[in-house]
């Protein structure tokens, strides 16, 4: 985000020093999906360490010996009716797929960089939706009801409902909410795209 | 800004995932194609096999068991222990002295400033403003100094350009104050307070 024209103007490891501490705030930490599987791999391992712990001691085994196990992973096919076999395959099929998309995919959050005079300034889309929100309003010189814009990162969606009777002008919208984003200067610019619907709302 | 362990997280979810999938592919494709079992039989034999040869070759005269099981108790309650240890580094970072002056002017003794200073000055000017609903502040240790975190409800509709810059204005006035600045981030939400206005947009 070195293009921020705030930024210009500042030692290069400033920038870079925001830079990381933006990444941070721009992203999950992954934090929940760590702490699941913290508690996954202690439970299973607790499970593990009781029974070769009663095994070391020589004392009888809780659910199953160790031995017991092994065996009956190595009958694995035949030993259990295949549609429960191949339900649990699955579900731990999917749970793998979960830790393991959690720890690749980038993790956005719904948030934006916004330049700040001072430090890093970071804004929920929500925020940045009602500013957009409220310009298309009064643009448009309709209710809060009649306007909804959705935020996501490359795209701005603003859908309007216009009063039954009063034309609205989407050009006219389209260009006051461009003007929003430019001011509030996002980066990266999304495109903005306007949606005015075409049955009207009565009396607003 | 707090010191969660990202890559770490990344790291070890990524490993577990890879298991997971490689367990329950197994499973599913033993299920699935009875032409599998076979060849999981004789893979299960020789592991089983490798495993009580080891076993039998680490088993003291005279007693019953192998003494690898202690070594695997201890492993395994070596691996909890870990697993704990990951979990209470999710979300640290937090601190209460926000910087601290050790060699100073010389004088005797050192100064310290505990992070409650930045806080309830910046929350305390925060809250005055009317684009403002609500804020908290929190400081957290970061690059070895301290470093600020505020967290702004401001009113829904207000533009985040003006209200970055009065934060802005207030984090440079506290600057000047303390004499010295920290890494700040400002972060702008919708929180549950400008929920209960109605809200212009969803998500």
């Amino acid at each position: 985000m070195s293009h921020l024209d705030v930024d210009s103007d500042r030692p290069a490891h400033e920038r870079l020093a925001d830079e990381r501490l933006a990444n941070r705030e721009l992203r999950s930490s992954r934090a929940t999906a760590a702490v699941i599987a913290a508690v996954l791999v202690s439970l299973v391992s607790l499970y593990l360490l009781l029974e070769a712990a009663l095994k070391a001691l020589g004392q009888q085994p809780w659910l199953a010996l160790p031995e017991q196990i092994a065996s009956w992973l190595h009958q694995l096919p035949g030993n259990t009716s295949p549609v429960i076999l191949a339900a649990c395959g699955a579900l731990i099929l999917l749970l793998g797929l979960f830790f393991f998309l959690q720890g690749v995919l980038p993790g956005h959050l719904h948030r934006h960089r916004i330049p700040g005079r001072r430090g890093v300034v970071v804004v929920d889309d929500e925020v940045l939706a009602a500013s957009l929100a409220r310009r298309a309003r009064t643009e448009a010189q309709v209710t809060r009801e009649q306007v909804l814009v959705v935020v996501s990162r490359a795209l701005v969606e603003v859908r309007l409902r216009p009063t039954s009777g009063t034309p609205v002008n989407a050009d006219a919208i389209q260009l006051a909410v461009e003007d929003e984003v430019r001011r509030a200067r996002i980066s990266p610019v999304p495109q903005v795209r306007v949606f005015v619907s075409s049955s009207g709302v009565v009396g607003q | 800004m707090n010191q969660t362990p990202r890559t770490l997280n990344r790291i070890l979810i990524t490993i577990l995932g890879l298991k997971l999938m490689l367990a329950g592919g197994i499973a599913l494709a033993l299920a699935l194609v009875p032409a599998l079992a076979g060849w999981w039989h004789a893979v299960t034999a020789q592991a089983g096999a490798n495993l009580q040869a080891l076993l039998d070759s680490t088993t003291v005269p005279g007693q019953r068991d192998s003494w690898l099981w202690i070594v695997v108790s201890l492993v395994l309650l070596l691996l909890v222990l870990l697993m704990i240890a990951w979990i209470a580094q999710q979300g640290k970072g937090r601190t209460g002295t926000i910087a601290a002056d050790f060699d100073g002017d010389g004088a005797p003794g050192a100064v310290q400033l505990s992070s409650g200073v930045a806080e309830q000055a910046l929350r305390a000017a925060l809250q005055e403003r009317d684009s403002i609903l609500h804020a908290t502040v929190t400081a957290y240790d970061y690059d070895g100094g301290g470093a600020l975190r505020i967290r702004v409800v401001p009113r829904l509709g207000v533009s985040p350009q003006a209200v970055a810059d009065e934060v802005s204005d207030l984090v440079e006035a506290l600057d000047l104050a303390l004499g010295m600045s920290f890494p700040v981030v400002i972060h702008l939400v919708a929180g549950a307070r400008s929920r209960l206005v109605r809200a212009d947009r969803v998500r």
